[in-house]
């Protein structure tokens, strides 16, 4: 088909001239990588480890220390991996804490990026093959891993109302969604001071006695520069009285 | 002589991913072609029906493997459109140059796939090298090789680390040294132009008929760029050219993604010189309200478009994806009938099949 082509090198170079610079380029780019002085482009894997960013996406991690069990990162999980198990803290006695299950996990890091304290990390941890499914599942004592700056997702957001001003830090109060009780349904039960993983709700007297018990009537309050926007009070609820209001 | 139909695939060197070409030839002629897709469906548009907005985005990478970025960014703008939400300005200039970064490891990953395709293996090593480069640029900006979620609802994930512009202007200036080097290698070699041209002729009101678009039928010498004809993002701020070619041939196809390539490079020079300091994330709502919209963009292989229905809740109520090759891969009989078998993968290699994406 060559011959139709309007190429005017097709009528000065038959087919051998048209194979030199093709065979030049590959004969130059074999000197060029064997030369002392250029390494190749290759490495010898096992033996030798390629170097990688400290930001690299590998297996999650967990610094327990920091943790407060407050599964928003098994609420964002694309693949549901993570679960939360009972483990014996030497402080605090039975907790709940993270397990992910690494064979299912993508590494998106997504749990690292929503954990309000940086308890979740994504390490540069990527040699995770063995030879059961079990060894996947990490539980929290597994995940540790040593922290090092670089490993936890920090970000800074705007919002929406303020596109002008200084953007906000991960956390910070501007971007905090905040709990909003709806009082004529709530029925004292106090699950939602029971349940908060920062100690952010208190029940409070109100002041009203109930006519029939003649108990008090008491209301949660909430403090906004503790809670850390989990959403564990509202699904807890079960008079659907919380809901979260979303900094605009 | 009796005419018989061949599978070509779905296991077969020539079909990049699960697929197979059922081709009914007459003695060396090809008389009739039927593409088969379906091995790969994994339900992505159903399983996005119980995630919420927030989840899809590391999901919407898994569509392409040679090109996550631009789905995940065509995602993110699809739901940005609904909520109306502005992105900052800085945002938009590091998707733009994020996304053409992406265009070249892709178009590279493509080059290196035509090379094993037409029987050479310098062809498949040397474009393998040069995407490395590239990856690496997305490694250290997002943590990830290939799926990097990256873009977020209302901007990107971080700012651009640390000395990496530096980073990639070196790259960029080593990369273009290293294209002429590619043009020697394939436009100077009678071996591949031999295979590539004058076969797959397609004209360009056929390729419009068919629906194709992207590099296949920009090929096809039609002149269309939706970056240029429906600008997102910040290309209406950019100089750059469409590439096209005359020759409606398989060569034709390769000759404007090489050219791409070039452009590509020009187009993140522009971004870094124009970008300035500023926000890059803009806090986006977790509830969507109800209401339709869609997105398209030019994706490395061809129109990408999703179509958004939201009822209101914090999952969408359906997401649908058009996938630029399943379009062009069905019109592909069109430019096949009439050819050689052995120049078959000459040209399906042209429409630089990811299967990901074609059958969700």
């Amino acid at each position: 088909m060559v011959e139709s082509s309007n190429n005017p090198r097709d009528k000065k170079l038959r087919a051998t001239g048209y194979m030199l610079k093709p065979l030049w380029v590959t004969l130059r780019t074999m000197v060029r990588v064997s030369l002392p002085g250029h390494r190749p482009r290759t490495i010898m894997y096992p033996w030798e480890k390629s170097i990688i960013p400290d930001c690299f996406r590998g297996r999650p991690g967990i610094i327990l220390d920091k943790c407060i069990a407050c599964q928003k990162c098994v609420k964002v999980c694309p693949t549901t991996c993570i679960k939360m198990v009972q483990i014996e803290h030497e402080t605090l006695g039975k907790v709940k804490r993270p397990e992910v299950n690494v064979g299912r996990c993508m590494m998106c890091g997504n749990c690292a990026e929503v954990c309000p304290t940086n308890a979740m990390i994504v390490t540069p941890e990527f040699e995770l093959a063995s030879y059961t499914r079990d060894d996947l599942i990490y539980d929290p004592i597994k995940l540790q891993h040593p922290w090092k700056a670089g490993y936890e997702i920090n970000y800074e957001e705007q919002l929406p109302s303020n596109m002008k001003g200084p953007a906000a830090k991960k956390g910070s109060m501007e971007l905090k969604d905040t709990v909003c009780l709806e009082a004529k349904k709530c029925i004292s039960c106090s699950r939602c001071e029971k349940t908060c993983p920062t100690g952010a709700v208190k029940m409070t007297d109100t002041g009203e006695v109930n006519e029939k018990t003649k108990k008090p009537i008491k209301r949660p309050v909430f403090d906004d520069t503790k809670c850390v926007s989990c959403e564990m009070c509202v699904d807890v609820c079960p008079k659907d009285c919380l809901t979260m209001k979303e900094a605009q | 002589m009796t005419e018989m139909w061949v599978n070509m695939g779905p296991q077969h060197p020539m079909t990049h991913g699960l697929w197979s070409l059922r081709v009914k030839i007459n003695g060396e002629i090809i008389t009739d072609a039927e593409p088969m897709i379906g091995y790969l469906h994994r339900g992505w548009e159903k399983m996005m029906e119980n995630r919420d907005y927030h989840q899809i985005v590391p999901l919407a990478d898994r569509l392409c493997y040679a090109s996550s970025l631009s789905w995940s960014h065509l995602y993110c703008k699809t739901v940005e459109d609904l909520l109306e939400l502005e992105v900052p300005e800085r945002a938009q200039w590091i998707r733009t140059l994020t996304l053409e970064i992406q265009r070249i490891a892709s178009h590279l990953m493509w080059l290196a796939a035509i090379g094993t395709d037409l029987g050479s293996y310098t062809m498949f090593l040397l474009p393998m090298r040069e995407r490395e480069m590239f990856l690496d640029l997305m490694t250290d900006l997002s943590g990830s090789r290939m799926t990097t979620n990256y873009p977020r609802i209302g901007g990107v994930r971080n700012d651009l680390p640390p000395n990496w512009e530096r980073d990639t202007l070196r790259v960029l200036n080593l990369f273009e040294k290293r294209l002429r080097e590619f043009e020697a290698l394939f436009d100077e070699c009678s071996a591949f132009l031999m295979r590539t041209k004058g076969v797959g002729k397609l004209s360009g009101p056929e390729a419009i008929n068919l629906g194709m678009t992207g590099p296949f039928m920009r090929g096809c010498n039609v002149d269309f760029d939706l970056r240029r004809d429906d600008p997102y993002e910040k290309y209406s701020e950019v100089d750059f050219r469409v590439c096209t070619h005359p020759d409606c041939d398989s060569y034709a196809r390769y000759r404007v993604r090489i050219d791409e390539m070039y452009e590509s490079c020009n187009i993140i020079r522009q971004c870094f010189q124009k970008m300035k300091q500023g926000p890059v994330r803009v806090k986006s709502p977790k509830a969507v309200p109800a209401g339709r919209a869609f997105a398209h963009v030019e994706d490395p292989r061809g129109e990408g478009l999703m179509y958004l229905i939201s009822d209101g809740s914090d999952k969408p109520y359906r997401l649908k994806v058009r996938s630029p090759i399943f379009v062009i891969v069905s019109g592909m009989p069109a430019a096949l009938i009439g050819e050689k078998v052995a120049d078959i993968p000459a040209i399906m290699g042209m429409a630089d099949m990811c299967l990901g994406e074609t059958d969700r």
